[in-house]
């Protein structure tokens, strides 16, 4: 029986991920706050803690959490930082 | 034959990939599984957090099955899933799961371990896992053989199979069928881009989904509309899709069309019953969760979801009401039929057979929807709807109140003083706040939707709260009946 698919298979947009850095020493993180309630405190700690591995911090926010990253925002964290972590909260 | 790495899986953790980007430049190993097999969970759980070969996990599940598998193994790698009738599987003959397959560099087949044999698996992941019985265990037989059984899967069953329903047991889209529900329209027509996977909606998919939901062909025009109102950038159908809340799309239809396709407005106007009602609501649904991925447990990370997620299409009794109907409000003809989608919570009943004033009724519906989305989180800035039964809208009438009026008596009625508000989760505004200043629970009166539904005996209006925060906005769509 043939049907029509409701599924687009066309979707597909690889991205493979980067290879795990050997180390956090003297790399650059972006802690990318997704403005979601306590996200900046859930930041801060992940600072310290890189701090203490010898990585620096560079703080970024998207515009909202309700929504995707703007293109600028996604084309500006790579400029800033080698890695770089998305804070989920609330 | 030797398999290959083209085909393209979905994936759970985000847009379908292609095998051959999953698996990189190989080697690799690819661990087949499916959710009804305990031998599976038992190789999922032990894998370990890293292995020196990339580690795919291909799940021969529907996508929600995938999701349930995933989350109560908690698998160490990315999880694909090969979807009825499972051609991954069968063009790698795999006949067991779990089995792990070798992939060597440049892409062909290297040994496999089938099963769970701890040392063997070791072996072929390079990795130590963990010392723990059993060291051996049988797997079970791969899902697509269970398909070569005489009798096979009915085609009911064949739906679920694929995971295009959403628990309830659908209409199979045959070409057939798609072909009456468009009606002559084109079927390449795009309606957008659906998030979060980003898949096309096309008026053939979209008549897909409605075959599925049960729609006639007199329904469809409503499901254009709604889906097409649904991907207005205002509504914010990405945020609505993936949200941790429960809120979920309601399509309200005002105008002609709602007797043209036979939309229940009166006595159990909230369902169910209908199936005008019940499938254009469900229509929209499973396009949001088919062709856009919004698959609960998946992509769709709602902590709840609410049994109106299923589907929900009102349709304003514009015949009892004694106010102007919702589309007049915003600006359409009377004569006009739209729909307009709203992002909101399950509906809160308010009963009330006592009030004898306006105020008195306002008072009621405005206590009630202080306990919306959350009891001390004052202000609301997305949008409420009540839908306000031909009794309770009558005493407003009689007291001489339009749907202005009412909003503001409903707006100023709802309104504590900061100090009252600190508890559990607040807002900036009323942390901030002096003690005895006043806070009302919506940021401006606009936020209140009115709509009159319901039969003309009994006095239950309802609330919908809103989907908080997420900056939604209504949407309405004039409904196309040419083709």
């Amino acid at each position: 029986m043939e049907y029509v698919s409701p599924l687009d298979p066309r979707v597909a947009q690889p991205v493979r991920p980067a290879p795990r850095p050997a180390g956090l020493a003297g790399r650059t993180v972006v802690l990318l706050d997704i403005r979601k309630a306590r996200g900046d405190e859930f930041l801060d700690r992940l600072a310290e803690l890189l701090h203490e591995r010898g990585a620096a911090t560079v703080r970024m926010a998207k515009e909202t959490f309700s929504k995707p990253a703007s293109g600028e925002v996604v084309a500006a964290v790579p400029l800033h930082g080698d890695l770089a972590v998305e804070a989920l909260a609330d | 034959m030797v398999p290959g790495l083209t085909a393209s899986l979905p994936a759970l953790d985000g847009p379908a990939l292609r095998l051959a980007d999953a698996v990189g430049e190989g080697p690799a190993v690819l661990l087949f599984v499916h959710a009804d097999c305990p031998t599976s969970l038992l190789a999922l759980r032990r894998l370990p957090a890293e292995t020196p070969l990339p580690l795919v996990v291909i799940a021969q599940d529907t996508l929600p099955e995938a999701a349930r598998l995933a989350r109560r193994a908690r698998p160490h790698a990315r999880v694909l899933v090969d979807v009825p009738p499972y051609a991954v599987s069968r063009e790698w003959d795999v006949t067991t799961v779990p089995t792990a397959v070798l992939v060597r560099a440049g892409g062909g087949p290297g040994r496999r371990v089938v099963g769970w044999d701890r040392e063997a698996l070791a072996g072929l992941l390079g990795v130590a896992l963990p010392d723990e019985p059993p060291a051996q265990k049988p797997g079970c037989g791969s899902r697509w053989t269970y398909q070569e059984q005489p009798g096979g899967l009915d085609e009911l069953e064949d739906m679920f199979e694929r995971g295009w329903s959403d628990g309830l047991p659908v209409v199979p889209p045959t070409r057939e069928r798609v072909e009456a529900m468009l009606g002559g329209r084109d079927p390449a027509r795009s309606l957008g881009r659906v998030p979060p996977v980003g898949g096309e909606a096309t008026l053939e998919r979209v008549a897909a989904c409605a075959v599925l939901a049960g729609c006639r062909p007199e329904h469809f025009p409503l499901v254009e509309a709604a889906v097409e109102a649904a991907l207005d950038p205002a509504f914010n159908i990405h945020g609505i899709n993936v949200t941790t809340q429960p809120a979920g799309p309601i399509v309200i239809v005002n105008g002609p069309a709602r007797e043209r396709a036979g939309l229940n407005s009166g006595m159990g106007a909230l369902g169910p019953g209908t199936r005008g009602n019940a499938t254009v609501g469900r229509a929209l649904r499973l396009c949001l969760s088919l062709t856009g991925g919004a698959v609960p447990g998946g992509l769709d990370r709602s902590t709840l979801g609410h049994p109106g997620k299923v589907g929900l299409c009102i349709a304003e009794n514009e015949e009892a009401s004694p106010w102007p109907p919702l589309h007049v409000e915003r600006g359409f003809a009377a004569g006009a039929s739209t729909v307009t989608v709203l992002a909101c919570d399950a509906p809160l009943s308010v009963s009330d057979h006592r009030s004898r004033s306006a105020e008195e009724l306002a008072l009621v519906l405005a206590r009630a929807a202080e306990a919306t989305w959350s009891p001390f989180w004052w202000p609301m800035d997305d949008d409420t709807l009540f839908v306000v039964c031909p009794e309770h809208a009558a005493l407003f009438a009689a007291a001489g109140w339009d749907k202005q009026r009412l909003r503001r008596e409903i707006f100023e009625a709802a309104v504590r003083p900061a100090g009252e508000l600190r508890r559990g989760e607040t807002t900036p505004l009323v942390r901030e706040s002096c003690d005895d200043e006043s806070i009302h629970k919506w940021s401006d009166r606009e936020r209140i939707l009115i709509v009159c539904a319901g039969g003309e005996a009994g006095r239950y209006s309802a609330v919908f709260g809103p989907c908080d925060g997420m900056g939604t906005r209504p949407v309405t769509r004039e409904v196309r009946w040419s083709t």
